[in-house]
């Protein structure tokens, strides 16, 4: 038996969807999603709400596992990632290679980083299992494994010394912003375009404002409203800053010029404010869509919905996969097709219905089974 | 320049000074270059990258011993994306030149030649006012692209800001397209693979030789644009 839909699958699965059509450049319809309005976008999202679900992993229901326990949990989530990864990556070098060769365009092997796996082979190929070699548009993932490798650390201190959790996180995010600390690609030479050492922050954020009875987490949703009120103009001077084209020269702010630019690798303070403000002010949202689920004209519409999107954030790992291989599929439609609105159409929808089925067929091997613990209590409350 | 390169610098384009290159070589200064793009991610079969190929044949040129390219490509990155992220790139890394390969991606996913060529002038003109010279380093050659219309459309489009803005663009498409004309006849065994990395490797060159032809032409007269050449039909 699956869990009931919750705010925590609902909005992954709305990550899920914005991140597949983010993914294919030049898609008319990425020109309407949050990254088009916000300064932060679906991927902060997708990390935040991953920080979200490490407390479910670490503390479980009811009582507290033994500290050894989540360790070995973590670790082993950490491994699951990482395998994903790897096959993810080979699936899109065969995209890509079948492409090539049916489209008879070589362009298509250099697409995407993949150039070099098809050019020099060997030291590529041990890139792509250290994560040091990452293909375009598939390096969240890594992200991903490296922050959960991450996770037993910051999970023993909020075990140990809760009240240093979100201190240590923004000491090294500090640092990392100071002194430019990233992690290198190799054998391209490069850095990694998702900085884990600057993304830990909105992970371990997302952790700690899970905790509803201690630290930010509690202090958060005792003064949910005066964030939201102090949120508010950080979203709409977002979407000022996007509409009219009104980014401050980065050339022109001060050193350490990292605190003051907006920078995806290193997800700078001002993307971080400004996704925290998005947070606090469509927290209120997801009473309100339950609520309309109860309507009688539409009601059952939003509920289709709400299932929908739950279903897909609760298999949110076979689903971001599967969306990825999608993304890339959907490029090569594209170019195909020579990028038309029909095309676009097509291969949004068609996506998002494999996605759809991914995420069925994983719940139908569950069904039968006892629920899993669900993260409803505590992130409904919010 | 190799011998097998040579032929491909006849579709090059004329010298456009490289005004902040020169300054930085006069003061003694560090060469500093960024690379964004797509190119960056491509190595040989032999090893070394297209960024160290170019920085070799840098110092050897222009008889400096400190020069530093910061690699900052992201493959398959729209040239609306790049643009802005290169405006963080370089006040971070505070580069004299920009080298930026452009096209093949917009191309590839149907961007408008309007919407690209907008944003190709507006990070020209952002660069020259922040003092950074730029190298443009056009589309890459497949054969079957020049039977689509879109993608020659965007070459050629290229060429036309860089005429209009004076700044240097390396036309790799036709550089490798009369390379490999050449190769029809010399080589005709050559792989897809082997014509690639071949094309690669003079591209280095090429990039590397307007690089120094834009630092010695720092005192030439200001030369009018050459007109772009009219777009060949689809097959």
């Amino acid at each position: 038996m699956t869990r009931a839909p919750n705010a925590v699958d609902f909005w992954r699965g709305f990550a899920l969807i914005t991140i597949f059509i983010d993914h294919i450049p030049g898609l008319v319809y990425a020109s309407y999603t949050l990254a088009n309005f916000s300064i932060a976008d679906a991927a902060d999202l997708f990390v935040f709400l991953a920080g979200w679900s490490l407390r479910l992993m670490a503390e479980g229901r009811g009582e507290k596992r033994p500290i050894r326990d989540v360790m070995l949990r973590l670790f082993g989530r950490a491994l699951e990632l990482y395998a994903a990864q790897v096959l993810i990556t080979m699936l899109a070098i065969a995209v890509l290679a079948v492409s090539a060769t049916e489209l008879d365009n070589p362009l298509l092997l250099q697409w995407h980083n993949a150039a070099a796996v098809f050019s020099d082979p060997v030291p590529t190929h041990i890139g792509l299992v250290l994560l040091t070699h990452q293909l375009g548009y598939f390096d969240i993932l890594p992200l991903y494994v490296v922050l959960m490798l991450m996770a037993p650390f910051f999970a023993l201190i909020d075990r140990v010394a809760p009240a240093l959790l979100v201190p240590v996180s923004l000491a090294i995010y500090v640092c990392v912003l100071a002194f430019r600390l990233t992690l290198p690609t190799w054998p391209v030479a490069g850095t990694w375009f998702f900085n884990p050492l600057a993304w830990q922050t909105v992970f371990v954020l997302g952790f700690a404002c899970a905790d509803p009875g201690r630290g930010i987490g509690a202090f958060a949703r005792r003064n949910i409203k005066w964030l939201r009120i102090v949120g508010v103009p950080i979203v709409i001077a977002g979407l000022l800053i996007h509409l009219f084209d009104l980014w401050p020269d980065p050339t022109k702010v001060p050193n350490p010029k990292l605190f003051f630019i907006a920078d995806k690798t290193f997800d700078t303070p001002m993307r971080l404010i400004q996704f925290l403000s998005l947070v606090a002010v469509f927290s209120f949202a997801w009473p309100y869509i339950r609520k309309a689920a109860g309507a009688p004209v539409w009601g059952r519409g939003v509920e289709a919905l709400i299932g929908f999107l739950a279903m897909l954030g609760r298999n949110s790992l076979y689903v971001f996969c599967i969306g990825s291989l999608l993304s890339l599929s959907a490029q090569v439609v594209r170019l195909y097709y020579r990028g038309s609105v029909g095309s676009d159409t097509a291969v949004v929808l068609i996506g998002i219905v494999i996605m759809a089925f991914t995420a069925w067929l994983a719940e139908s091997r569950q069904r039968g089974r006892p629920a899993p613990a669900s993260p409803a209590p505590r992130s409904s409350s919010r | 320049m190799s011998k097998a390169c040579a032929p491909g610098t006849a579709a090059l384009n004329g010298e456009q000074p490289l005004p902040n290159v020169a300054a930085a070589l006069a003061a003694g200064r560090t060469l500093r270059i960024l690379s964004i793009g797509a190119a960056p991610g491509r190595i040989g079969r032999h090893g070394g990258t297209y960024t160290a190929q170019i920085e070799a044949m840098l110092h050897a040129a222009l008889k400096v011993t400190r020069i530093e390219i910061v690699n900052r490509g992201v493959s398959g990155e729209l040239a609306a994306a790049a643009a802005v992220r290169m405006r963080n790139e370089v006040a971070l890394e505070e580069p004299d030149l920009v080298l930026w390969q452009v096209g093949t991606n917009d191309a590839l996913a149907y961007v408008s030649a309007e919407d690209f060529a907008q944003t190709v002038r507006d990070q020209v003109a952002w660069l020259k006012a922040h003092k950074v010279d730029v190298v443009l380093v056009g589309l890459q050659f497949a054969p079957q692209m020049l039977r689509d219309a879109h993608y020659v459309k965007l070459r050629d489009t290229l060429r036309a800001v860089a005429a209009e803005e004076h700044v240097i663009v390396v036309r790799f498409f036709e550089a490798v397209e009369i390379l490999n004309r050449g190769d029809d006849a010399a080589m005709p065994a050559a792989d897809e693979f082997e014509r690639s990395e071949a094309g690669y490797n003079c591209l280095s060159q090429y990039v590397a030789r307007a690089i120094t032809l834009g630092v010695f032409a720092r005192h030439l007269p200001h030369r009018p644009p050459t007109p772009p050449t009219a777009a060949p039909k689809p097959q």
